[in-house]
């Protein structure tokens, strides 16, 4: 398209007026038979046709990329949205969710098995007392047995003091009464005794039963206690090892996502490059768009016989139309220019 | 809450990378298409900071700048102008309406980070 401009504007200006337009000069075939006025008049009807397609093209490329890239950027612009929510998400999960109800977990199982435990330390208690209480019984067997003793020697002596009351006769018989009844006391002590140490057999047997009974209990209770213990503790290790792979997990995830989100960004960063690029088509496009009155002005002038169209005013104008740094350098130069890095300047 | 930033670009592409930027960063961001677009969306509310484009259809940043600081809330409010122009006369034109700063595209958002955190604290 820049080639056919060229031509246009050589044929205009150096068919016309013997003139060629910039740097490049494009060949002419201006006909020596045909009145220049014609050729003239055909040139600027070929450029009122050629420009408005060349707009055209100009223009639905641009919107094309524009469409595009805007299309584009949204998308990654919601990848990266969607990322950020993951990361969030997942972070939160982690931090706030799992890893807290594990802790909470702990907690509360711990705090079954503690009861357990507090349980089992009473049941251990309760045996003690069993067994304290078996000692009292021990004494109060002894006891029992000294009584048994005192009430035999108290019958013996009462005895005794019946056998010498009998002797002296009349004067002694009252002595022989007291004496009997100090036997039959003696007699109901030692009644009283047996069966009191009947009783204390009778207790001692129980408190064995229950001592046996109790002290069986608490041993099971025990190893089902550190049984418990140990499936708690299992179960605890099991989760944590769990959350453990869900944090790992989670934090290559996070890594990955955020390895995506930077080359997600510096990709948005490179398309930058469509703003640019539609400024330059935008200023080509005017100054494209100013083609058919250049043309028509040759002409004129050609046939004013006016001084031809100065191609360093028409360049001048067109360079003085741009805003970019790039756009000069790429005018200047005649080629490609290298986009220059960004400068911040503070007011 | 972040600070608030009024991202002001005809460009859905820079709108969208400063707004990236800047999110990340922990700002809350507001996008205008173009000078007229970003008056409507001020509207009275909290904005700590304006970038603006230059080049804009309906209304560009030159005049947007200005008419913005003529409203009471946005007259100390800090702008800064972000383009691909590189003219000092335009420069000096940001200036005189009221702009505090002046970045061209294309831009790496650190450098934009930086120069924002230089007119507001995040």
């Amino acid at each position: 398209m820049a080639e056919m401009l060229w031509v246009l504007l050589g044929v205009c200006a150096g068919g016309a007026a013997g003139y060629g337009l910039g740097r490049r000069r494009a060949p002419t075939a201006v006909a020596a038979s045909q009145p220049a006025h014609q050729h003239l008049h055909s040139v600027s009807r070929l450029a009122g046709s050629l420009v408005p397609v060349w707009s055209a093209q100009l223009t639905s490329s641009r919107t094309q990329m524009e469409t595009a890239v805007g299309t584009l950027t949204e998308r990654f612009a919601e990848i990266v949205e969607n990322l950020d929510t993951v990361l969030e998400s997942s972070t939160g999960v982690l931090d706030e969710g799992q890893g807290g109800t594990f802790d909470r977990s702990r907690e509360r199982l711990g705090g079954v098995v503690g009861t357990l435990d507090d349980a089992l330390s009473s049941k251990r208690a309760t045996v003690a007392e069993l067994r304290t209480l078996l000692a009292f019984n021990d004494e109060l067997r002894q006891m029992s047995g000294e009584v048994t003793a005192i009430a035999a020697q108290t019958n013996l002596l009462a005895l005794n003091a019946s056998i010498e009351a009998a002797r002296i006769g009349r004067a002694g018989a009252a002595f022989g009464v007291v004496a009997d009844e100090v036997r039959q006391l003696a007699d109901r002590s030692a009644g009283t005794s047996e069966r009191m140490a009947s009783k204390v057999g009778h207790v001692e047997s129980t408190i064995r039963t229950l001592l046996t009974h109790a002290e069986e209990t608490a041993e099971r209770e025990d190893e089902a206690v550190a049984g418990a213990n140990a499936e708690v503790q299992a179960v605890l290790d099991d989760l944590q090892a769990v959350v453990a792979g869900f944090r790992d997990s989670s934090a290559t995830l996070s890594r990955a996502a955020t390895g995506i989100r930077g080359d997600i960004s510096d990709s948005l960063v490179n398309l930058q490059f469509q703003d640019r690029v539609c400024q330059v088509l935008e200023h080509l496009q005017a100054s494209i768009d100013r083609l058919p009155a250049v043309v028509e002005e040759a002409g004129e002038r050609a046939r004013t016989d006016a001084p031809p169209i100065d191609p360093d005013a028409v360049l001048g104008e067109m360079e003085a139309s741009y805003t970019m740094a790039e756009e000069v350098d790429a005018h200047r130069s005649g080629s490609g220019a290298q986009v220059r890095d960004s400068e911040i300047t503070f007011f | 809450m972040g600070k608030t930033i009024l991202v002001v670009d005809d460009s859905a592409s820079v709108r969208q990378v400063v707004s990236i930027a800047l999110k990340g960063a922990g700002y809350d961001v507001l996008v205008g298409t173009d000078g007229k677009d970003a008056l409507a969306k001020l509207d009275g509310r909290r904005v700590h900071l304006i970038i603006s484009d230059v080049n804009m259809p309906n209304m560009d940043g030159i005049t947007f700048v200005t008419e913005a600081k003529k409203l009471p809330a946005y007259k100390f409010t800090p702008i800064i102008m972000l383009t691909t122009e590189s003219q000092e006369d335009k420069k000096r034109q940001a200036q005189a309406a009221g702009a505090k700063a002046w970045v061209t595209k294309p831009f790496q958002p650190e450098q934009m980070l930086a120069a924002v955190s230089k007119l507001i604290a995040p």
